[in-house]
């Protein structure tokens, strides 16, 4: 009689163990649900296209090299770039 | 003894049981996570707005092809984008009625007035450019708006007059960057 409750007790535990585990890996699960929804790539194109120059940016140095009268003027314009995401 | 082997082969398959549970669960955390969509628009028009820049200006000087008789050539505006070896008709399928998920607007500036372009033109999907306009929030709702980038450069027409250019690059394919 004392050895058959010994085998419920260690069955329930077994059973409630493996319960636990499933509603850890429920919620871990439903994490990575929730935080893949904000995932987003941040990634440098300045790097990855012409080194450290930004490649716009070169081409108004260019111009600035033909002539850069005007140049606070055309700085300002440009410095209200909207970064529209 | 008989029944102390039946237990212990009785644990080793709940044993590897536990652990294909774990290691499915482990697989499916990280294909959640780093599975697709990943959202690339954000570049993607960074680089369309780039390959207009660079169709527009080498070197600073405005191409000769923007120009009739010094005066901007309309023309131009038909032509853009097949000339910069555009192709926005590579999206079919996507949105609901398998529209053109991309459009650009180049607008040119004189330094007399920066508020009214002297030139502009578009192409693509004009239906885009009103989602660069709201304000986004981090949201999933917001995401599914289509992406935008302005930039702004100086050039300079062969005749040394200068200009300033904005182009507004936009990029839709929510479909297949945003999950849903």
């Amino acid at each position: 009689m004392t050895s058959k409750r010994g085998q419920i007790g260690e069955s329930i535990t077994w059973v409630v163990a493996t319960i636990v585990l499933i509603v850890l890996l429920i919620i871990f699960i439903y994490a990575s649900v929730v935080l893949s929804e904000f995932k987003s790539l941040k990634i440098n194109t300045k790097k990855i296209s012409t080194g450290s120059l930004d490649w716009i940016n070169s081409k108004t140095q260019m111009a600035y090299s033909i002539s850069s009268s005007n140049k606070n003027k055309i700085q300002v314009w440009i410095s209200q770039e909207v970064g529209n995401e | 003894m008989d029944n102390k082997k039946g237990t212990d082969k009785l644990l080793s398959i709940y044993w590897f049981v536990m652990l294909t549970l774990i290691a499915g669960g482990v697989f499916a955390m990280v294909y959640v996570f780093y599975g697709p969509p990943y959202d690339v628009r954000e570049i993607e028009s960074e680089i369309l707005a780039e390959r207009i820049a660079d169709c527009i200006s080498k070197q600073g000087v405005i191409n000769s092809d923007f120009f009739v008789d010094g005066k901007f050539n309309a023309a131009i505006s038909e032509s853009f984008t097949e000339r910069c070896n555009f192709n926005f008709d590579v999206e079919k399928g996507y949105g609901d009625t398998g529209e053109i998920q991309y459009f650009y607007e180049v607008e040119f500036y004189t330094l007399k007035d920066t508020v009214n372009p002297a030139f502009s033109f578009y192409d693509g999907n004009n239906n885009w450019k009103a989602d660069c306009f709201i304000k986004k929030e981090n949201n999933k709702e917001y995401a599914k708006l289509a992406k935008c980038k302005e930039k702004r450069l100086y050039a300079l027409s062969k005749e040394g007059d200068q200009y300033l250019i904005k182009i507004l690059s936009v990029i839709g394919k929510s479909e297949k960057n945003v999950k849903q």
